[in-house]
């Protein structure tokens, strides 16, 4: 179900980057990942792509790709469901 | 994990009015290290644009221990850990050459850029083949430890 993988992405992010203070509730399904958002980084990005491949088979090449994956947990679960091998 | 050494000697412009080298140039002696290594692999940062790439730097840390003194002799220990991500770190330790004491210990982390400007999330091929012959030196026992 998609609301599942939604909240499965919020937990693979939080436990990824060992984000301790945050909770799955506290992140914003269309809420910025980056930047103003949840305030994740550049290396932050290469540790989710790592955990993702791994999670999901999925691969996030480069940060053109990543910038409209990454945008929020719905357009990350979206690219997942497109493109995981593991599902 | 084996560290590749490199020499140098505390200059006067190095020190500051206590005596002692000023912080920042740890930094510098750092790069001294990190140039001296990948020289020996053909990967100076002109060998990264020539394939295409460029690795500028997004994080940096530096213990200070003791306080490095003017005429010094000092060892640059540098070595780069395997990536589990698109991201180069290298770990640097600074002694006094005399005595063998830890002056400082940091680490730096580079990131991989196309030349304009997209960041890449996996390292490609080519550099991954152009990194294993300095991943392979590094896995070699230390006969510096």
């Amino acid at each position: 179900m998609a609301d599942d993988l939604v909240g499965e992405l919020k937990k693979l992010i939080i436990e990824t980057l060992k984000l301790e203070e945050i909770t799955p509730e506290d992140i914003e399904d269309d809420g910025q990942l980056f930047g103003d958002g949840l305030g994740l980084d550049s290396i932050d990005a290469l540790e989710l792509v790592v955990a993702l491949e791994k999670g999901y088979g999925v691969v996030i090449p480069d940060s053109e790709v990543g910038e409209r994956v990454f945008r929020s947990v719905i357009t990350l679960a979206q690219f997942v469901r497109e493109k995981s091998t593991t599902k | 994990m084996k560290y590749d050494e490199t020499e140098i000697k505390v200059r006067f412009n190095e020190v500051d009015s206590w005596g002692i080298v000023w912080h920042g140039h740890y930094i510098a002696w750092f790069e001294v290290g990190r140039m001296a290594l990948l020289k020996k692999f053909h990967l100076l940062p002109q060998d990264f644009t020539q394939m295409g790439y460029i690795a500028p730097v997004v994080d940096l840390k530096c213990f200070f221990k003791e306080p490095a003194r003017m005429e010094e002799e000092i060892l640059i220990r540098t070595s780069v850990l395997k990536p589990t991500k698109a991201a180069l770190t290298f770990r640097f330790q600074i002694l006094r050459k005399k005595d063998g004491k830890l002056l400082a210990s940091g680490e730096e982390t580079q990131v991989l850029l196309t030349l304009d400007g997209r960041m890449l999330y996996i390292i490609p091929q080519d550099l991954r083949e152009r990194l294993q012959p300095l991943f392979n030196y590094l896995e070699e026992p230390d006969s510096a430890a």
